[in-house]
């Protein structure tokens, strides 16, 4: 990560900057490292779950046709592409499905080329069980509630089992991960770019200015947000930018009161006095000399500024004023499972929860290593 | 001192109107307060057929007019908005008692007593019925249109009333003073604030202490490793794991899936009492406090590490101390200034509760009044937690910074 810039200045290769410095230290914490390169690795591996755990054929060849209907769904629901290339949905009739007009059962479709021997063939992903598919019907070939490791009598293999709609859980969870990291990813980088300047300004520009500003922060942290929440659902469905601007109004007053403070302390040290005297306007000193310096805490903030980002979205799913109904999210599994916590279906609780806890597990650890990285302090004991 | 506090009570007169208008306003105009409600609700009950036609006119003309009215000033919609809030804070009069009445004939009042209105030029005086020619004093008359544009006269009282005089209001949904809602749901959550605050600190201190000393050690390693997974899980989920493997239903069955007491607690002695009560309260408690345990734990042990390589530590292993005396006499007293720091914070435990943990546990406490009202716009309730939570949370920090100056001396406030 940093290695080129030392290569291109070989006298500083010797001798490390602080950045080089604190990432070997992070590197060297091997829980934390490692708990970073796994999640990193999950949440990229995440974009690609279209191809790896869905309900859609990866490729149906069909009388010498071939299509890709996985590959078709998952270009057209990209964000710029999707205006060009409308969401198709293949139907079941084409593939020779009768009676089936609405989408491909790719599944049954699979078997059915099997039996028919024609020389057909369906690809289908990895794991062959989508996150929005429903058990249409009375659950009439008792396909809800699965347990988990359950093997249907067509061969299929069900993880971690189905809900109470006959939805795999497994892919809900995997495609939960993505939207929840996503999520959370965006709610903090939306915290940072509103609480840093503002928070700087009112610590470094302190005054009447910071007096004033405090109070109107205060007020505007009152807000109430669940409240404005349950008022917009009641009146729209909430999409994903929806949520992330609610919860976005008030969240980033803990990082403003947090860079303010650090402004506030660096403002009395020497370097911003020298840099005042020799006539550096005040923006330059506040993003070239004083940021750098607060930069630490707020790095270190980060890993917990995402906690708290999955943890709302969960809760606020939980409660059902999360995301559309229908999306793969693990508070609103949590919330079903607890439906039905008396009648001994426990995995559509226990696998969501198992899952944010290792999700967030992992930030936490990631987020101790940081802070021990950047923390300068060794500690000494004389006994 | 006194100046910092005084100066710190005028800034918080400020905060406290700006949270409570800016709320004020929102819940007022959100769309679908309680008059719709009641209007829904009125126009489901009013009859088996009349429901499907009314909801198809869909229009709030639906009811009669004068139901109309009485419900507005029920809520203090015939009030002008910008009249609503100064009202509801009690430093603009309030119209109580009113009455519409005809003029010249004698209205019923309650309590026995009859007036009458009469017009003298453009001014109007309001006698009483068995007596007309003494004029009763107190009484306002008004003369306005309503929504249809027919004439009304209105008499009415002028009180000062609202939450600077202590009136709550009443909860639309329950009927009853907000006041004594929140009072019959307040034991629940004080003995869970009290509870869990207690444990919370006690725990977490000596942890944060012991964690400290043996730094470095498996001990600290794997206590930070529990604190933390604690931490990675939200409390309301961890009390859903815990409640499926412990509960009825599914799991072991070993505690309550629910509640907060026994059926049969009122008949129950002091002693199996109290059982009974730790009996229920055992997983809410986890669920309650896990979150807070890494934060203070961890700052408990890293403001001790701190202070243990001082020099002054140096100094007094030097002169011959005794660790023991050391850790916990010089170290603590510089140590335990961060914790403290968020002592004031404490207050809030009165009003302690989470409606996630309540619904998982099914507790009626707090957090569910509160959720509920802002699920039924109930506004009284919204805005006397609003009232209250403001307050408690100026007062906490102000709280917070008096006790951080009495822990620690070198703290002045200018």
């Amino acid at each position: 990560m940093f290695s080129k810039k030392s290569k291109v200045n070989t006298v500083e290769e010797k001798i490390p900057t602080i950045m080089q410095r604190r990432w070997r230290k992070f590197k060297s914490m091997k829980r934390g490292y490692n708990s970073f390169r796994i999640l990193t690795m999950a949440y990229i591996l995440s974009f690609c779950l279209p191809i790896l755990v869905n309900n859609q054929a990866l490729m149906v060849s069909h009388n010498g046709e071939w299509s890709f209907p996985a590959f078709r769904t998952f270009v057209a629901e990209l964000p710029i592409l999707n205006t060009i290339i409308p969401n198709k949905t293949y139907q079941g009739i084409i593939f020779g499905q009768e009676n089936n007009t609405s989408e491909c059962k790719y599944r049954e479709l699979q078997t059915q080329y099997g039996n028919e021997n024609k020389g057909d063939f369906v690809i289908m992903p990895l794991y062959p069980y989508g996150p929005r598919e429903i058990v249409s019907g009375n659950g009439e070939r008792g396909d809800v509630f699965l347990k988990p490791f359950y093997r249907t009598s067509d061969g299929g293999f069900r993880l971690f089992g189905t809900d109470d709609s006959g939805g795999d859980v497994f892919s809900k969870i995997a495609y939960g991960f993505n939207i929840s990291i996503s999520f959370a990813l965006l709610l903090s980088i939306i915290e940072y770019l509103i609480g840093v300047p503002l928070g700087g300004a009112l610590g470094y520009l302190g005054g009447k200015f910071d007096l004033i500003m405090q109070r109107i922060i205060e007020i505007w942290a009152s807000l109430p947000v669940l409240f404005l929440i349950i008022i917009v659902v009641s009146m729209a469905t909430p999409s994903f930018g929806l949520l992330l601007f609610l919860l976005s109004i008030v969240s980033w007053v803990g990082i403003t009161t947090y860079v303010r403070a650090e402004f506030y302390r660096e403002k009395a040290k020497d370097y911003v006095a020298a840099a005042v005297s020799i006539g550096i306007p005040t923006w330059k000193i506040m993003l070239k000399h004083i940021l750098p310096n607060s930069l630490v805490p707020l790095i270190t903030f980060f890993p917990f500024t995402l906690i708290g980002g999955i943890s709302s979205l969960v809760s606020l799913d939980f409660l059902g004023f999360g995301l559309p109904p229908g999306t793969p999210s693990w508070g609103s599994m949590i919330s079903v499972g607890l439906d039905h916590i008396n009648d001994g279906y426990w995995w559509i609780t226990v696998v969501p929860l198992t899952a944010m806890f290792f999700t967030l597990m992992l930030t936490v650890f990631i987020g101790e290593a940081i802070r021990e990285a950047f923390d300068p302090k060794v500690f000494s004991r004389l006994r | 001192m006194a100046v910092y506090i005084l100066r710190r009570l005028l800034l918080a007169i400020p905060t406290f109107l700006g949270c409570t208008l800016v709320v004020f306003f929102i819940v007022q105009l959100a769309p679908g307060g309680p008059l719709e409600e009641e209007i829904r609700a009125l126009k489901m009950g009013g009859g088996g057929e009349g429901g499907a036609i009314t909801q198809q006119a869909g229009s709030v003309t639906a009811l009669p007019q004068d139901a109309m009215d009485v419900l507005k000033e029920y809520y203090g919609f015939d009030e002008p908005l910008f009249l609503r809030y100064p009202i509801w804070l009690g430093i603009y009069p309030r119209k109580v008692d009113r009455f519409i009445i005809q003029l010249g004939e004698a209205r019923n009042i309650g309590d026995g007593k009859s007036v009458v209105v009469q017009q003298k030029g453009t001014e109007y005086e309001i006698f009483d019925a068995e007596n007309p020619n003494q004029a009763l004093s107190g009484w306002k008359v008004r003369n306005y249109k309503n929504d249809k544009g027919e004439q009304k006269l209105q008499i009415y009282k002028e009180k000062f009333s609202g939450i600077l005089t202590l009136n709550f209001g009443k909860s639309h949904k329950y009927n009853e003073p907000v006041l004594n809602l929140i009072q019959s749901r307040l034991p629940v959550s004080i003995q869970f604030g009290i509870i869990s605050v207690i444990l919370t600190y006690t725990f977490c201190v000596y942890l944060g202490i012991q964690k400290a000393i043996r730094h470095g050690s498996p001990f600290d390693f794997v206590s930070s490793a529990i604190v933390f997974v604690g931490y990675s899980i939200p409390g309301w989920a961890l009390g859903a794991v815990l409640l499926v493997a412990l509960g009825g239903g599914s799991g072991i069955g070993w505690l309550p899936l629910g509640g907060f007491q026994s059926q049969d607690y009122d008949s129950l002695l002091l002693f199996s009492k109290i059982a009974d009560r730790a009996y229920y309260f055992i997983l809410p408690t986890i669920a309650f406090c896990i979150g807070a345990f890494a934060t203070i734990t961890m700052l408990m042990k890293n403001s001790l590490l701190d202070n243990l390589s001082q020099d002054y530590i140096r100094t007094a292993f030097a002169k011959g101390l005794k660790e023991r005396r050391v850790i916990w006499v010089h170290a603590m007293r510089n140590s335990i200034i961060p914790v403290a720091a968020n002592f004031g914070h404490l207050i809030g435990i009165f009003l302690a509760g989470s409606y996630l943990i309540e619904r998982v546990f099914n507790i009626q406490g707090i957090g569910k009044l509160s959720f509920e009202a802002a699920l039924s716009r109930d506004y009284s309730i919204l805005f006397t937690f609003t009232v209250i939570y403001t307050v408690l949370s100026l007062i906490g920090s102000l709280l917070s910074d008096v006790i951080l100056a009495t822990v620690d001396p070198r703290i002045r406030f200018k």
